[in-house]
């Protein structure tokens, strides 16, 4: 069998290049002093003994950063409510200033010699604390009288949100026959790719230039970033990026070890390595989720939705990450109907600041939140109002022949087929057998359940309107294709040499692909996210393949001496001769400047998707034990056209389990008390090992291609997400609720089960 | 400092350590074998597995001292020239890997466990990787390698 990816042959034999494997002549290292308490004002920073430490060059603190002249971290998406207020923005600094508003907060960067002198000096500074009183959960940071986070923001709230028509949603509760209310969180996580995040920053003084390896999404967003913080021209900054172990979201945008070590390195005039460790992930990349969902659901007498009211509470951190205030806003709001006819919706969220460590964007960022609070009160009500969760579905879903369906909130959905992707789920899922399988494991002492889950995402819409791509030819016919995204493990290289090389009718070994290049930043594009490079950068390949052939043409029937020119198959053929692509860019010359005659871009613009699925899960619990077990997973999914299958299908897998580990035990927990981060190190937070998900996977495609790009792809990444959710935890609830369990919330560790099951026992004793 | 020998990768190498030096950095960083991969500070997630007289190992548990006499092999190691090694070949035929970080180890900890059990079930698959962590595959398809790596092994 041949590998599945072009990247594996590097991978597989340790020859990835990530960022801490980068090496220079000369490297100094570099440790990071953070903040052992939640909420303290610094009185006094004492580097003297740290900087007279052995092998140690340079300390930084505040003062340096403020030299020179660093501004504050972006707060990401600008906002405003609806009475045009902005969202209120702490000064969010590269090293702690006055005060320091979470655990792990950077206070100190040491650069010395060695990593071990660095961080034995790092030890040496004697930072003056005055403790102060810490808010960890949203509730504590809005009750009144709550101690500030930041002084200059009252009662913590950084915005209020409001999406949607308040009046006409009250209407429609007003004339409801019933009504359903539940409340589900979606617990802090911390998103933990295995890659620790790792720099290497060197300047050369004579070019004015910096090079920076850094794990990074893509080029053009993190230079925005480090241009926006530094105040350098972001075409001084070349951001060399090879291999990224896993992003998920929280590696978008550059961290303050980035523009420190940069920092150090044009000061010191030596390359400066940083390299952190699981603890820096822990306390310093930016969380996930921390968000609270209360929906609630009017129905008529027959089951119709008349409408959804959305009341959300989001925590945010310690200050507005990348993409924090994004999530709970926005990104809930965009698919705050689901699959479903909703005649009216509305959605407030509340948006609040606590000492924690502050949160982005995580696999799906808010899309796998809403859609689990969708699907839960979905069930929710079916449960109170005597409906069967199947038929109330079927009979909400939006049908395709109102596509393109305009909901009330605004977005158009533009294709889809609910229904029958759901009957397809049904059907794979081996629905019908349930009831037999139920018995079975009630033979044997354990409660079944099985949960649905329609979900709905809107993805690839990106930060840029366009997504270019540049193809250079070598005069040995090898094609090599640039964009501006950054992989971290979806396989871009395959599929878009996929793309290119089959649109050409080339062999793929003929095309070469580059992410991200620094030497082509003409180009514009969005970096990876939002699950948006199958339909973004693959539309723009596939542009750039087609503008390839346009440009050859004429070459061609030049040589072939006829105007009268086709195209197939790599080769161009008229007036009874032929001449191959590669035969053609061997023959043509390169001009003065290098370029070959061949070279093009292309650029299209790609807008926003909507990927949609049923997933649907079995679990099988032990109530001796506590311990749930998945015992059957579906996931039958609309991702549009599929250009990857193998890849797909480990994106999916991937997405269902980090699905399965929010859900059975993922937890970033703070002490109240303390504001100490308790879950912080592999060992108190437990990710998901293998077999948390052994039992049968069944994974199929239902395409419905979307018309809005080149590609018809809607995209995967974060869909895995999206459905696992509410698929497991309604399993859940349905294996628990004959027991008289009324609700669960994530993470449900068999401890969380043992003791719900028993209370619920004693209660009906 | 202390002066120690080892064979890694078939090279005798000989080196002076620091005391507190862990062996996965001697051999990051001195050595420059960056396959071995640092994922973690609690010894959890076997990102820097390796094969240490016959064992796996990981290299972030042991000090650099301790190797002295040893005869390792990293992932650069495995391949036979450019023949790959059944493990590496089952993990690209099965999209056993996504970003690759966890990678050198997962193929390392997989070697150890088809040494141990020519026929592992997902059962004894499962236990074998308990101590490796993957964030990007689910583990599905890694699983799926460590079998079909097993079927290689055989023919």
């Amino acid at each position: 069998m041949q590998p599945s990816r072009r990247e594996d042959l590097r991978l597989i034999q340790g020859q990835g290049r990530y960022a801490a494997d980068w090496n220079l002549p000369g490297q100094l290292y570099a440790a990071v002093l953070r903040s052992p308490h939640a909420a303290a004002r610094i009185r006094a920073i004492d580097t003297a003994a740290a900087l007279a430490a052995p092998g140690v060059k340079a300390v930084l603190t505040c003062a340096d950063v403020e030299r020179a002249g660093y501004k504050s971290i972006a707060g990401g998406i600008a906002t405003k409510d609806r009475s045009g207020q902005p969202m209120k923005k702490p000064f969010y600094p590269v090293l702690a200033r006055d005060h320091v508003a979470h655990v792990g907060q950077a206070v100190a960067f040491v650069v010395a010699d060695s990593t071990l002198a660095a961080q034995d000096a790092v030890e040496l500074i004697a930072v003056d604390y005055e403790e102060l009183t810490s808010v960890v959960t949203f509730a504590d940071a809005v009750a009144p009288g709550a101690p500030r986070v930041h002084d200059e923001i009252e009662g913590n709230v950084a915005f209020v949100h409001e999406h949607g028509d308040a009046a006409a949603t009250d209407a429609a509760f007003a004339r409801a026959r019933h009504v359903t209310k539940l409340t589900v969180d979606s617990q802090r996580l911390v998103c933990n790719p295995m890659e620790p995040r790792a720099c290497l920053a060197s300047y050369d003084a004579a070019a004015g230039r910096f090079t920076l390896h850094a794990p990074s999404q893509g080029l053009i967003g993190a230079r925005s970033h480090i241009e926006q913080i530094t105040g350098l021209s972001a075409k001084s900054v070349d951001l060399i990026v090879e291999d990224v172990g896993g992003s998920f979201g929280i590696r978008g945008t550059p961290y303050p070890e980035y523009f420190l070590a940069m920092l150090a390195a044009k000061e010191l005039g030596r390359p400066v390595k940083w390299v952190g460790s699981r603890a820096d992930t822990f306390l310093s990349d930016y969380h996930g989720r921390a968000l609270s969902l209360t929906g609630e659901v009017a129905l008529d007498e027959a089951g119709n939705f008349l409408a959804f009211r959305w009341s959300d509470t989001i925590d945010l951190g310690a200050y507005a990450g990348p993409f924090g205030a994004f999530i709970g806003t926005q990104n809930i709001s965009i698919t705050s109907h689901g699959v479903y006819k909703v005649p009216a919706v509305h959605v407030r969220s509340v948006l609040a600041y606590t000492n924690t460590t502050p949160i982005s964007a995580y696999r799906g960022a808010g899309r796998p939140d809403i859609a689990y609070a969708i699907e839960r009160l979905v069930d929710q009500a079916a449960h109170e109002h005597g409906f069967d969760p199947v038929a109330l579905r079927q009979r909400n879903f939006i049908a395709p022949a109102q596509m393109p369906y305009k909901t009330a909130t605004g977005p158009i959905y533009d294709s889809g087929d609910f229904p029958a992707v759901f009957a397809h789920a049904l059907a794979a899922a081996d629905h019908a057998g349930f009831s037999g399988r139920r018995a079975q494991s009630a033979a044997r002492g354990r409660l079944r359940g099985i949960g649905f889950a329609s979900y709905l995402e809107a993805a690839a819409a990106g930060v840029f309107n366009k997504d270019q791509t540049a193809a250079r030819v070598g005069s040995d016919g090898v094609i090599t294709i640039h964009c501006m995204a950054g992989g971290s493990g979806q396989g871009h290289e395959t599929t878009f040499v996929g793309v290119f090389a089959a649109t050409l009718g080339v062999p793929a070994a003929t095309v070469q692909y580059r992410a991200s290049d620094p030497a082509y930043d003409r180009l514009v594009g969005n970096g990876t996210g939002g699950s948006r490079t199958a339909a973004g950068q693959g539309s723009a390949f596939k542009a750039l393949a087609l503008a390839l052939i346009e440009k050859a043409t004429p070459l061609a029937a030049a040589r072939l001496g006829t105007e009268a020119v086709t195209y197939a198959a790599g080769t161009f053929s008229g007036g009874g001769r032929s001449i191959t692509l590669t035969e053609l860019a061997r023959a043509l010359p390169p001009d003065a400047d290098g370029n070959h005659p061949l070279d093009c871009n292309a650029e299209t613009s790609s807008p926003a998707t909507y990927p949609n699925g049923c997933h649907v899960a079995e679990v099988e619990i032990d109530p001796e034990t506590g311990v749930a077990e998945v015992v059957r997973y579906t996931a039958v999914d609309d991702l549009g056209n599929v250009l990857q299958p193998v890849l797909v299908e480990g994106q999916v897998h991937g997405g269902v389990v980090q699905g399965v580990g929010q859900v059975f035990g993922e937890h970033a927990v703070y002490d109240r008390e303390s504001g100490q981060f308790l879950t912080a190190s592999f060992m108190d937070y437990p990710m998901p090992r293998a077999g948390w998900l052994k039992g049968s996977f069944t994974r199929e495609s239902h395409p419905v291609p979307t018309a809005t790009n080149l590609m018809g792809a809607k995209g995967v990444g974060e869909s895995g997400c999206s459905g696992s959710l509410p698929a497991l935890m309604n399993a859940l609830m349905d294996a628990v609720r004959p027991a008289g369990v009324a609700d669960l919330q994530m993470p449900v560790t068999p401890g969380v089960l043992w003791r719900t099951l028993n209370d619920a026992a004693r209660k009906a004793a | 400092m202390t002066k120690i020998s080892f064979t890694i990768n078939g090279k005798q190498v000989s080196t002076d350590v620091e005391g507190r030096t862990l062996l996965v950095d001697l051999i990051r960083d001195e050595l420059r074998l960056t396959g071995t991969h640092v994922g973690c500070d609690t010894s959890q997630c076997g990102c820097c597995t390796i094969e240490l007289n016959g064992d796996m190992v990981k290299s972030c548990a042991m000090l650099a001292a301790q190797a002295d006499g040893a005869t390792i092999t990293t992932i650069e190691g495995l391949a036979k020239g450019d023949v790959l090694h059944p493990v590496q070949q089952a993990f690209t035929e099965c999209h056993g890997l996504q970003c690759g970080f966890c990678t050198p180890g997962m193929i390392m900890a997989s070697v150890g466990i088809l040494k141990a059990n020519p026929n592992p079930s997902d059962d004894d698959i499962v236990k074998g990787l308990e101590g490796n962590l993957c964030r990007c595959t689910g583990y599905v398809n890694i699983i799926k390698s460590v079998k079909r790596a097993a079927e290689l092994m055989k023919a």
